[in-house]
């Protein structure tokens, strides 16, 4: 009699991840043509045109980069939170509070020079995104509360409480009444590159995204927070400084999604309204994770998962596909990710049973 | 060394399947340019759902079954940058003539329109224009005051229960509409109004519905895109009056008539307009004169003579004897905000952030 | 007149309390096993598809209602394939399967939206529903509500008296020690996810047939992740979940029979009320309850013995 069984592996195996990675996304591709074809569709075409929208022309590109930016923001953000084994489910509130920070400083500043105003904008979007990741932080050390369901709620409360600013306090006199702030002014507006569509703010990613990679690769928190994260227990033991390095994480992780906000309200929107919030937040989820919760690979993520969304809509105007196809396409992305995570973390062999 | 080799293979594969694929759609396109007009719309809520888009749909609809059209939409899109990119998609696809359905699409559009200037673009419940760029609406307050006399006709309890989305201008406006038909008909009518949040939640919706109901109200109207409020009152045995469509099949018992969005006509004399080469930008704002709103069949649980004055009102206001908002009008706080014998403008109506005299619930 | 509001409330509260009932009583037997499943918003919106389509394709709430539980259990099915087959982290799945349910649900019922089906109406207790306060508010309600009162103390005996309850507990507490005691951790664990999951696809189920008749996008609102936060306050008590669904559903029609009433508060706010007292109620629970009452082994993946 032969059985399978399944052995930990020392070192999850790098080079399969890759393999790993594209047999997920055949995967999902496959069941995704089999639900296509269960409405209707032509699946072979709607996938062609998945991939035309995304990847098939240098708009579709630029538009994908320019929907990448706040995903990576978001998605580095998740990731850091990660790392420690805190599972920061509140990117889409941390996110709403930063646009709501900058917005507050834009509307209130509005005369200031660019070179004051835009820094003034990223700082408060940074503490307001912050402050959202930290309170949950400190629920969760001080009162053991789960981070998972408080950082979920937050999301509903953060976008109630922007609906609250855009209906009431900050509703723009000259917009008739339509729940949106004044347009920023011209020099709250980071200015977009040349004559693409894509905004400076992509130099926040790279930024953002580099200075993490040193702080986990060189830096004794960086250290300290992957240690942590691999044995809470053993760390403790340590002396390490656990109860910190969580609030550490959570502010980060917050002020990153924060940084997102900031970008989409000044560079892309001009100006706060309901309609910033997409899901950004859940779809960072699914990057961090199909990223093992490295920049570099969040990058590609990030770039890929926006073709996704860009290629949906593409899809929509050609086949009449319904919008909540990309939802599917993410889950079973990460569900398919998930089981394969299985072939780097162990290793199959076969055993007789006697 | 390795890990870059495999870096270096996907990107070999991916810019492979890209340069495939784009390859393979390009001889398609070329012979689908035919003289075809081709007629993009983008909707702010999937279509299938008897509301705001469902009637937008039902227009396009109209217009694809026309010689020589096609049209095509794409629905569920977040006003903002999302909106652009598919208005960007259609226009570099070289459609003749785009249809965005919800005012927050109004700047997006502009950002368009000025990259595309032989595109023709018309934005629905907005205010901003350009060369190639024009917007339109529909007076539904017309209809909505109608639908209000039938209401003020067929409460007892003199309390008409409101189920509203959000807070904004056209929902208010038509709130207040109803209010004054309603009080047109029965003057110490008062309307309550819930707010949802959410253009379709039935669960809320009908929650809603029966919070209205718990305080005395015995015909409840919506603003909400699903019929669960016309349930609500049926399951009560009170009345209900719809929105959008049509509703009676949803609530037989309760349902008395509702203000009905006809697109359908408007869509084919745009379209029309562009085709002949005769299309100007203008602001349209039609209402029960142009048939773009409408009152859907009276239920005959309401007496005949109710049916009679409610048609004769539809009548005057359609050859513009009369309107809905003429003063004097006061709000809820008895402030006048519209002068004795004036009527409100169409600024003052677009602008439209309070509640008049005799609705009660806040406008945030 | 104001009790008539605040009977009409307690009823309203009951009813719009009672799928969230349902959803957090199959996520409290699945994390009871030692699983943890935040999936619960996309398996209760796939049960409640499933339950509409059933009940419009074949005239019957009640098999619609048991196809929606059976729907949910699929779908959890995935969920432990991951986790229990493939290893694969919990947290991760699980709101994975959120995702991907919903925007199963919401694209397969693309064709349904706005349409009726069959359902539930309200069917008052002969005699107990003429009783002053109780009657009207507890026995004035459809049968699935009736059905939900049974579910907690059946499942509190469940796992109190019979060897399957106490194999279920002692898989989720000391999975290592319950298999060298014999029992299959797997097994127990792959009952606790299905079952959990077919309670879960009951409350969507209820939503689509008996709160509304109809189906639209969406249709769940975040009702499933209320939930989860539920087990936590109810203790993982079965019969304590019963309070904190007719509380939740309590505030949610609250809130909106304020505004009824007049009321100047903005309606955003108002909106938080749920939201912000699941965070309220969940960080006291957690507080005061020292944590003793989680299942030991809850969230964590049991790896394969050498």
């Amino acid at each position: 009699m032969v059985g399978l069984r399944i052995k930990k592996r020392q070192e999850p195996l790098v080079w399969s991840s890759c393999l790993v990675l594209l047999g997920a996304l055949a995967l999902s591709l496959a069941v995704s043509a089999v639900l296509l074809a269960i409405q209707g569709k032509p699946p072979v075409k709607a996938i062609a045109l998945l991939l035309e929208g995304a990847f098939g022309s240098l708009w579709a590109i630029e538009d994908c980069l320019i929907k990448a930016v706040p995903i990576f923001l978001c998605s580095l953000g998740v990731a850091v939170a990660f790392r420690l084994q805190i599972w920061n489910i509140g990117a889409e509130g941390q996110f709403a509070l930063g646009a709501i920070g900058a917005t507050w400083v834009a509307l209130r500043f509005p005369d200031l020079p660019g070179f004051i105003l835009l820094p003034g904008m990223l700082t408060m979007a940074f503490v307001a995104g912050g402050f959202w990741g930290l309170i949950p932080a400190l629920l969760k050390l001080h009162m053991r509360a789960n981070e998972i369901i408080v950082t979920l709620m937050f999301n509903y409360l953060a976008i109630f409480f922007l609906d609250f600013l855009v209906y009431g306090p900050w509703k723009d006199p000259v917009s008739f009444g339509f729940p949106m702030t004044r347009e920023f002014s011209a020099s709250a507006i980071v200015g977009k590159i040349g004559n693409t569509g894509l905004s400076w703010g992509i130099l926040l990613c790279f930024f953002s995204g580099f200075a993490i990679w040193v702080f986990f690769r060189y830096t004794r928190l960086g250290y300290e927070i992957k240690a942590s994260g691999e044995n809470i227990r053993a760390a403790r033991y340590a002396g390490l400084p656990y109860n910190r390095l969580v609030m550490l994480v959570m502010v980060l992780s917050g002020a990153l999604a924060g940084w997102a906000g900031f970008l989409e309200a000044s560079a892309t929107i001009n100006r706060l309204q309901p309609g910033i919030i997409v899901g950004y937040g859940y779809t960072a989820i699914v990057v961090a994770w199909l990223a093992r919760l490295s920049p570099a690979y969040i990058g590609i993520a990030s770039f890929l998962l926006a073709g996704l969304r860009v290629g949906l809509e593409n899809l929509q105007l050609e086949l009449q596909v319904p919008a909540a196809f990309g939802g599917i396409m993410e889950g079973l992305i990460l569900l398919t990710v998930l089981a394969g995570s299985l072939f780097i973390d162990y290793r199959i062999e076969l055993r007789k049973k006697s | 060394m390795r890990k870059a080799l495999h870096w270096l293979a996907i990107l070999m594969i991916i810019s492979m399947g890209m340069f495939l694929f784009s390859c393979a759609e390009k001889p398609e396109e070329l012979s689908k340019k035919v003289k075809e007009l081709q007629v993009g719309f983008v909707y702010v809520s999937p279509i299938g759902d008897a509301g705001w888009s469902y009637a937008h749909d039902q227009g396009r609809r109209i217009i694809d079954a026309m010689d020589g059209v096609t049209t095509s939409f794409v629905e569920a899109v977040p006003e903002g940058p999302d909106s652009e990119r598919v208005m960007l998609n259609m226009a570099r696809k070289n459609y003749d003539l785009i249809f965005a359905t919800s005012y927050g699409y109004m700047d997006p559009m502009l950002k368009v329109a000025k990259q595309f200037p032989k595109v023709v673009f018309m934005h629905c419940s907005g205010f901003k224009k350009a060369k190639n760029m024009g917007n339109y609406f529909g007076r539904m307050y017309q209809a909505r005051y109608l639908s209000g006399m039938v209401a003020g006709a067929m409460t007892q309890t003199k309390t008409l229960g409101y189920v509203a989305a959000f807070p904004i201008p056209e929902v208010i406006r038509g709130i207040n509409a109803f209010a004054l038909g309603a009080q047109a008909v029965n003057p110490d009518v008062e309307v309550r109004v819930v707010w949802t949040k959410t253009w379709y939640d039935p669960p809320t919706e009908k929650e809603a519905a029966k919070s209205l109901l718990d305080v005395g109200a015995d015909v409840i109207t919506q603003h909400q895109d699903s019929p669960s409020a016309q349930e609500a009152a049926q399951e009560r045995g009170v009345y209900s009056v719809g929105y959008n469509s049509d509703m009676s099949k949803f609530a037989p018992k309760a349902h008395l008539c509702a203000p009905i969005w006809n697109w359908g006509p408007f869509y084919k004399e745009i379209l029309e307009q562009v085709r002949q080469g005769k299309w100007e930008s203008k602001a349209h704002w039609p209402g029960l004169d142009g048939g773009i709103v409408d009152l859907s069949p009276i239920s005959s649980m309401v007496p005949v003579a109710v049916q009679k004055r409610v048609l004769n009102k539809k009548d005057e206001i359609a050859s513009g004897k009369t309107d809905v908002f003429v003063g004097p009008i006061k709000d809820q706080d008895g402030k006048l905000r519209i002068a004795k014998g004036k009527a409100a403008t169409d600024q003052e109506l677009l602008g439209m952030t309070y509640f008049v005299n005799g609705v009660i619930g806040t406008t945030q | 007149m104001k009790t008539d509001l605040l009977l009409s409330l307690l009823a309203a509260a009951v009813q719009s309390g009672t799928p969230i009932l349902y959803a957090t009583l199959g996520e409290i037997f699945t994390e009871k096993s030692g699983i943890l499943n935040l999936g619960v918003e996309g398996i209760m919106i796939i049960g409640a598809l499933a339950a509409f389509v059933t009940a419009k394709f074949t005239g019957s709430p009640i098999l619609g209602f048991f196809i929606g539980g059976c729907a949910g259990a699929l779908l959890a099915g995935v969920h432990g394939l991951v986790c229990l087959g493939f290893q694969g982290n919990q947290v991760v799945s699980g709101l994975a399967l959120t995702i991907l349910g919903v925007g199963l649900a919401n694209y397969l019922g693309t064709p349904f939206i706005g349409q009726t089906a069959p359902g539930f109406t309200a069917v008052p207790v002969p005699v107990l529903s003429k009783i002053p306060v109780l009657g009207s508010v507890f026995f004035n309600h459809d049968l699935l509500v009736y059905f939900s009162y049974l579910v907690p103390p059946v499942m509190w005996l469940f796992f109190r008296y019979t060897r399957w309850g106490l194999g279920l507990r002692a898989v989720g507490e000391y999975p290592r020690a319950a298999a060298a005691g014999g029992l299959n951790v797997v097994s127990y664990r792959w009952a606790g996810v299905l079952a959990g999951g077919y309670l879960v696809g009951l409350g969507g189920a209820y939503l689509s047939l008996a709160y509304t008749h109809l189906w639209t996008n969406g249709l769940t609102a975040g009702r499933g992740w209320i939930a989860v936060a539920l087990v936590i306050f109810a203790f993982w008590h079965p019969m304590r979940a019963i309070a904190g669904a007719y509380l939740f559903g309590g505030v949610m029609a609250f809130q909106l029979r304020l505004q009824a009433t007049g009321t100047h508060i903005p309606s955003s706010l108002l909106l938080m009320l749920p939201y912000a007292l699941t965070v309220i109620v969940l960080v006291l629970s957690s507080w005061k309850g020292l944590g003793s009452e989680a299942p030991a082994a809850l969230g964590v993946n049991v790896e394969p013995a050498e």
